[in-house]
């Protein structure tokens, strides 16, 4: 963009918000084009606008309409996806200052939050009631309820919970169009008949149909207890037997993840664990009523130790914090990093995550084909996940200034995707498509038949967005 | 909301009032070691009580902030602040100037004295090095004026040797951690024993060296960023209140993640400062109306901040030596 | 610390950061100013700028001076990144004038 037209427009939008409310010098503007996984724009966008209320987002899109300008909803940038990068200049809206929740109703059990809400800070709140927002991404301490909404998040408590999609009662929305048109869609109550669902078409959009500015979210009741388990197996497949028992028994956990062995072992070097960590990892959390506590963690012992190695046990979460047992999943991350430090001999690393799903009872398979693929192309992977609902987030660390490796890295990313297909499961299960997995997109929807889907979603991302300016490049 | 810091000017003042008076604050000496003159403790020895000036001063900052706060964003504080500079030549004017509440001076002087006295009961001997009781030069160092810091702390380094000091017992966490980990790197051969108070009480009261006995049934308790963060003194203060009788509540956010009273940025954004504690006052207020600091910089701000009514009390406010046959506590 | 070391250490640091924001759900400061810069990841990636560039903007001392040092942000980092080790050199670099920067700076607050 010419220079003479980036300062007219910051000059409008600062009229029409307010000169607090938008920042142009590249100091501040370089803090919002980067997402972890290496994703960057390469070229500035114009400014970054702070909206303070539902009006002044109204003032922006209508702004960006007139002057064609491409505006990026933003978060905290945590969806690994790319989706929340500005790669077509223009300006950037973050949701920091809108951040009030604005009404708790216990009675009709929903909470009605601004998009800029920390899903943690929400969950604070909730507490207080004894209730929860049970949708819980990884970066649920920073994640934002509009980023949420947005990326359709889900989390650990995934296959008890369901994702975003299954919690959004109601959104208000503003279109990119003349008058900035906001409305609110959907309703207050769990049940909502309103012709087509676009609430449900708007979560997991990726900022390329709306610009969200808050949500009437359903909650839950907080467990009154939670029971862990976590126990190491030898084999994969003695773990997935395991797994199977558990749900035959007729034990819906709470929280079911795994970690593969070399997973285990890059954790267990970073945290060094009070507990004998050897082997592939299944950590599951049952909730209870307290009075079930003991016969729920001895029915939960004896499943789990039978085929296991070693086998911890906790009567509550507290204790399971006391006794460390949650550190090695916690560590998954920080592990991969400083694994991918030693291996690769620098400290600028990069860690890729991958984010697929299988049926459950394909993940044997699926753990032993990314193994494959990953030792074919000189990457040593390792795999944990939400064992639950089959997501799956094999990941590598790559040196992102060799070239070659990080071509290797994206052909790695395809194969992987691959795999989830040819298993019937999904390219991405919570962190979206964004600008990463187009491709994977269309492969999925072709394997199925279903080319024509791409199709329609390009028709609908017009409707809404006739001039192309919402988080421009992204999903379709 | 926007406004302009006099950032280069307080920090120049910071540095000048440290490096010619030894205080960053120009006071004359007598304010920071007046509280000691009562208790006579000798001026030499291989135990030095080191306050490093922090409890006496900071009824001072205090004030301080308090004109810097009126003055945020307007083209006189810097006008001000190079006024300032005759301060450091006149120390005894920037008492009458600041002029802080006389029961906060006051205050100050207690919580030193009982601290010497928790000492000595605990059969831990102690000099004081009176005028030489000189500023670390924490907020030097923190602010990023290393020359000057470095200069201060030999300085300082210098001055307790001349007292005999081989172990330094410090009462605040700021001063605690710039002596134990930061003037190692600073100061050559840099060979003194530092130790908190809060350990030393800790330890004498578990091998029953000292009984205490605590002036509140309940408190809620405010661990500050350097002790919980670097210096990793978590469980003695809590030790301390329970072996007194007080039970101790937590937080919501204690212990390692603790969360800021808001105090560091004082100086820079008091705004800034006010918010922070305001948030942190809300969460200790769910848990009890008692809460229980370990540092003057947190009891500054966030009392400052107190809307809610709560009793903001430090620990040695709280705990003292229980005299035999002194009765029992209130 | 000398300048050029100083200056490396930065560079360094933040190298390592993958931007992955866990820090600032621990940040007292950001949520009452204006920008990321009032927030960790922002104040590396601040100090670096600084540091490649020579010069930095008002916003982005008013970010670098606003650290309380509290260090809540490194018990989240993945990375392991001394954040208040980057933003106290930067502070020192400042001083030294081997960073240049505005006379006057703006403090906003919101919320």
């Amino acid at each position: 963009m010419s220079k003479s037209r980036h300062s007219r427009i910051v000059e409008i939008l600062r009229e029409r918000l307010g000169r607090d409310k938008v920042f142009d010098n590249p100091d501040v503007v370089s803090l919002y084009i980067r997402e972890p996984e290496g994703i960057s724009a390469d070229e500035m966008p114009d400014a970054v606008a702070f909206p303070e209320s539902v009006d002044d987002v109204s003032i922006i899109a209508s702004t960006a309409y007139k002057y064609q300008i491409p505006i990026y909803p933003q978060g905290s940038t945590t969806s690994l996806s790319g989706s929340a990068v500005p790669f077509e200049g223009g300006v950037v809206i973050s949701s920091s200052r809108l951040r009030k929740i604005r009404e708790v109703s216990i009675v009709d059990s929903y909470v009605w939050a601004e998009a800029g809400v920390r899903i943690d800070d929400l969950n604070v709140e909730l507490a207080k009631y004894g209730y929860m927002f049970p949708v819980d991404p990884a970066s649920s301490s920073v994640a934002t309820i509009g980023g949420a909404v947005n990326s359709g998040a889900g989390g650990m408590r995934g296959a008890k919970y369901g994702t975003m999609r299954d919690w959004v009662l109601g959104l208000t929305i503003t279109l990119p169009d003349e008058e900035g048109t906001t409305m609110f869609i959907g309703c207050k109550t769990t049940k909502c008949r309103q012709g087509y669902d676009l609430v449900r078409l708007i979560v997991g959009s990726e900022g390329t149909l709306a610009l969200v500015s808050d949500a009437v979210l359903r909650i839950t009741t907080l467990p009154e207890n939670v029971v862990v388990a976590v126990a190491f197996y030898d084999k994969l497949s003695d773990l997935m037997e395991t797994v199977i028992e558990i749900k035959s028994s007729r034990i819906n956990p709470y929280i079911m993840e795994f970690m593969d062995s070399k997973a285990v072992a890059a954790a267990a070097g970073y945290i060094k664990p009070s507990i004998r960590a050897e082997g592939n990892m299944l950590l599951v959390g049952v909730d209870v009523n307290y009075e079930a506590t003991e016969r729920m963690l001895s029915t939960l012992r004896d499943i789990m130790a039978k085929r296991a190695l070693s086998t911890y046990t906790a009567q509550s979460f507290e204790e399971a914090e006391r006794k460390r047992l949650l550190d090695l999943r916690r560590s998954l991350f920080p592990s991969q990093v400083l694994n991918a430090r030693r291996n690769l001999g620098k400290d600028n690393v990069l860690v890729i995550i991958e984010d697929i799903a299988v049926p459950p009872s394909k993940l044997v398979d699926a753990v032993e084909m990314i193994k494959n693929v990953s030792d074919d192309l000189g990457f040593d992977v390792v795999v944990g996940g939400h064992v639950g609902d089959g997501n799956l987030h094999p990941s590598i660390g790559i040196d992102p200034e060799d070239p070659a490796m990080t071509k290797r890295a994206h052909e790695w990313f395809l194969e992987v995707m691959k795999i989830a297909v040819k298993l019937g499961g999904t390219v991405s299960s919570e962190h979206g498509i964004g600008t990463l997995k187009k491709e994977g997109l269309r492969m999925e929807l072709e394997a199925h038949g279903a080319a024509k889907a791409l199709e329609i979603m390009r028709s609908i991302k017009r409707i809404f967005d006739p001039k192309g300016i919402l988080n421009p490049g992204k999903v379709v | 909301m926007a406004s302009a810091s006099p950032l280069k000017a307080l920090l120049e003042f910071l540095r000048d009032s440290t490096l010619r008076v030894g205080l960053p604050v120009p006071l004359p000496m007598e304010e920071i070691y007046s509280w000691a003159l009562p208790l006579r403790l000798p001026r030499m020895g291989s135990v030095i009580l080191y306050t490093g000036a922090l409890y006496q001063l900071m009824p001072y900052i205090e004030s301080l902030t308090r004109y810097l706060s009126a003055l945020e964003g307007s083209r006189v504080s810097d006008t001000l602040l190079r006024l300032a500079r005759i301060l450091i030549a006149t120390p005894k004017l920037t008492r009458t100037l600041l002029a802080p509440e006389p029961a906060r001076v006051e205050r100050a002087r207690r919580i030193l004295t009982n601290i010497s006295r928790l000492l000595s009961s605990s059969g831990v001997a102690h000099a004081y090095p009176y005028e030489d009781d000189l500023y670390s030069g924490v907020l030097l160092y923190d602010l990023g004026l290393d020359d000057a810091f470095a200069e201060v702390a030999g300085r300082v380094y210098r001055k307790l040797k001349e007292h005999g000091a081989s172990t330094v017992i410090t009462v605040d966490p700021h001063t605690t951690n710039i002596l134990r980990n930061v003037y190692p790197s600073y100061v050559d051969g840099f060979d003194l024993e530092v130790v908190n108070y809060l350990e030393v009480l800790s330890r004498a009261a578990e091998e029953s060296r000292i009984r205490l006995r605590g002036l509140v049934s309940e408190a809620v308790i405010h661990d500050p960023c350097f002790y919980a963060r670097y210096l990793h003194i978590i469980d003695e203060p809590r030790k301390i209140l329970e072996r007194s009788g007080v039970k101790v509540l937590e937080p919501r956010r204690s212990r390692e993640a603790t969360y800021c009273c808001g105090g560091p940025v004082e100086s820079v954004a008091p705004r800034l400062a006010s918010k922070i504690a305001e948030t942190r006052l809300k969460e200790l207020a769910e848990k009890s109306k008692n809460v229980v600091v370990l540092c003057p910089i947190c009891y500054t701000n966030l009392s400052r901040a107190n809307k809610l009514g709560l009793r903001i009390l430090d620990i040695a406010e709280v705990v003292e030596a229980e005299v035999p046959g002194s009765g029992s506590p209130q | 610390m000398e300048p050029g070391e100083a200056a490396s250490f930065i560079l360094r640091e933040y190298s390592k950061c993958m931007s992955c924001g866990f820090c600032e759900a621990a940040c007292p400061t950001l949520p009452f100013g204006p920008h990321r810069g009032y927030g960790p990841r922002g104040r590396v990636r601040l100090a670096s700028l600084a540091v490649e560039n020579g010069s930095i903007s008002a916003e982005g001392v008013a970010g670098i001076y606003t650290c309380l040092l509290c260090a809540a942000c490194m018990l989240r980092c993945p990375a392991g990144v001394d954040i208040v080790g980057v933003v106290r050199l930067a502070r020192e670099l400042l001083a030294r004038g081997a960073i240049r920067a505005p006379e006057r700076i703006p403090l906003r607050l919101v919320g």
